[in-house]
């Protein structure tokens, strides 16, 4: 007979890098039925965005939702602001915060995959990439002054620009990062801990991915073509060289491949920013209050994030609504968890990235 | 499989990537770092518009009576953003952003009761001196009244 078994995992495992607490209902060893909880760090972020912080300010705070996406939140908001102020930036700003977000999307991913390797125990490449990370963080320390606080982005441009011993110190790194990368893709795809264990596990397919809303590296590893930078036209990516990269398995195999395979496009789109820096002001003078409704789309690492900014001329806001990307997956990611195995849950999740920081805010 | 055992062995032989930060303190923190806000009070003209840019507001003013104003940093609680030093109408003269790393507090310093305090002794004394000056004024009406 079977017998049914409920088993936690979280809100604090071993395995968990945030707190989420998942119920397991279990059936011998498989994952029958699952509970998610996710409002373990929750701090309020989107109250005290529209009582205690002006809309100047509101900037730097968004920025704290998150470590590793931390350009992305301020970005989304910022680009809102200027939506409602009616401003427009010029070439150069968007080039240099498009480098930005970029460099993000490499060392978030890279993150990703320590993690993923580190569950499938082998600590030894977790070091390893986590070293490697570095030289993407050096960079985003010299461009913006702080290695995770980055507080780049202003209203009407960003803070800080690109001066040439910083072109190539860019590219000395990137240069560097790249083989790195290869090796590590020939890793992810040869070496058995990290390419046939993880083949056929924890599997979403299209028609899954599709209904239950998955977005960023979990959707285009099971072949839904959907990225915002494609979707949308706040940036242009199709001049630096921006491919959609998407593999049709679904599964922990190919999500691991996706992520590696953004990371190469993102070391050329960044070359590419670098070698081609429009000419033109950093920062321009934004006047006027926030006034209506907007709501603008970014892609963060870990897919797309929605903002929502609603003001009416005053200095605080009436509304931020922020949507993560890990939010918005959780019901893909639930779906995935049924039908695997159990031994199985720690390493699915972990490929999933998910952010609890991001999605609790 | 075995190149992955291989780069693994060779990696133990390898120099360390990490720092044992307090004990070692050679950190290389790269040119235009985002350190500690600096400040000289002789050159101020207490516009106060650094502490209106502040976001966590770690620059707090201090109202006297006779219209002399005295103000205070929290490094502590500061994000260092820079956005005071783009608001300040003499940057680097009166306010400046250092190249310093921050230094952490002791228990012995008590640094959050003390800024408190001072928080709370500030707010209080700009409503005194608000109350003050609508008096004043209120004064002046009424002799031109009559």
């Amino acid at each position: 007979m079977k017998k049914v078994v409920n088993i936690p995992l979280g809100s604090q495992h071993i395995s968990l890098l945030e707190p989420i607490r998942f119920q397991f209902t279990t059936e011998n060893e498989k994952i029958i039925e699952v509970g998610a909880d996710v409002g373990f760090v929750h701090r309020g972020i989107e109250k005290a965005c529209s009582e205690t912080f002006e809309w100047k300010k509101v900037g730097y705070v968004v920025a704290r939702v998150c470590g590793l996406c931390a350009i992305t939140h301020s970005l989304s908001y910022t680009l809102a602001v200027e939506r409602l102020l009616g401003y427009e930036a010029n070439e150069r700003i968007k080039y240099l915060r498009m480098l930005m977000v970029e460099l993000d999307r490499i060392h978030s991913h890279m993150l990703c995959l320590a993690h993923v390797s580190e569950n499938a125990g082998f600590e030894a490449m977790f070091m390893q990439i986590m070293a490697d990370r570095e030289l993407v963080m050096d960079i985003q320390e010299a461009i913006s002054g702080n290695r995770v606080q980055f507080d780049y982005i202003a209203i009407g441009g960003v803070n800080r620009d690109v001066t040439p011993e910083l072109v190539n110190m860019i590219h000395k790194n990137l240069d560097e990062l790249r083989p790195k990368i290869d090796d590590l893709m020939e890793r992810f795809s040869n070496n058995w801990s990290l390419s046939l264990k993880y083949k056929g596990v924890g599997v979403l397919t299209l028609d899954e991915a599709y209904i239950y809303n998955a977005l960023g590296p979990l959707a285009r590893a099971s072949g839904l073509k959907t990225d915002v930078r494609a979707e949308s036209s706040d940036f242009p990516y199709e001049d630096v060289g921006y491919e959609m990269i998407f593999e049709s398995s679904g599964d922990i195999y190919a999500r691991n491949m996706v992520r590696l395979r953004e990371i190469i496009n993102s070391i050329t789109m960044c070359e590419n920013i670098i070698d081609n820096l429009p000419t033109g002001e950093i920062i321009e003078k934004v006047k006027g209050k926030p006034e209506g409704e907007v709501v603008v789309r970014v892609e963060a690492p870990r897919g797309e994030l929605f903002y929502l900014v609603k003001g009416s001329r005053k200095n605080f806001l009436d509304r931020v609504r922020i949507k993560t990307p890990t939010f918005s997956a959780i019901p893909a990611m639930m779906e995935v968890f049924k039908g695997s195995e159990y031994a199985d849950a720690p390493a699915i999740l972990a490929s999933f990235d998910p952010c609890m920081s991001c999605t609790a805010k | 499989m075995i190149k992955a055992m291989m780069q693994a062995f060779t990696n133990l032989f390898k120099p360390v990537h990490t720092v044992k930060y307090p004990f070692e303190e050679d950190v290389v923190l790269p040119k235009d770092y985002r350190g500690l806000i600096e400040y000289s009070e002789d050159d101020c003209i207490f516009c106060d518009k650094c502490e209106k840019a502040c976001p966590p507001k770690s620059i707090v003013f201090y109202q006297h009576p006779d219209g002399s104003k005295e103000y205070k940093y929290n490094a502590w609680l500061c994000i260092y953003c820079g956005e005071c030093v783009r608001a300040c109408p003499k940057p680097g003269e009166a306010l400046w952003q250092s190249e310093k790393k921050p230094l952490s507090a002791t228990k012995e310093q008590d640094v959050n009761n003390e800024w408190f305090v001072w928080q709370r002794a500030a707010a209080e004394s700009r409503e005194n001196h608000a109350a003050m000056k609508k008096a004043a004024k209120e004064k002046k009406r009424q002799e031109k009244e009559s």
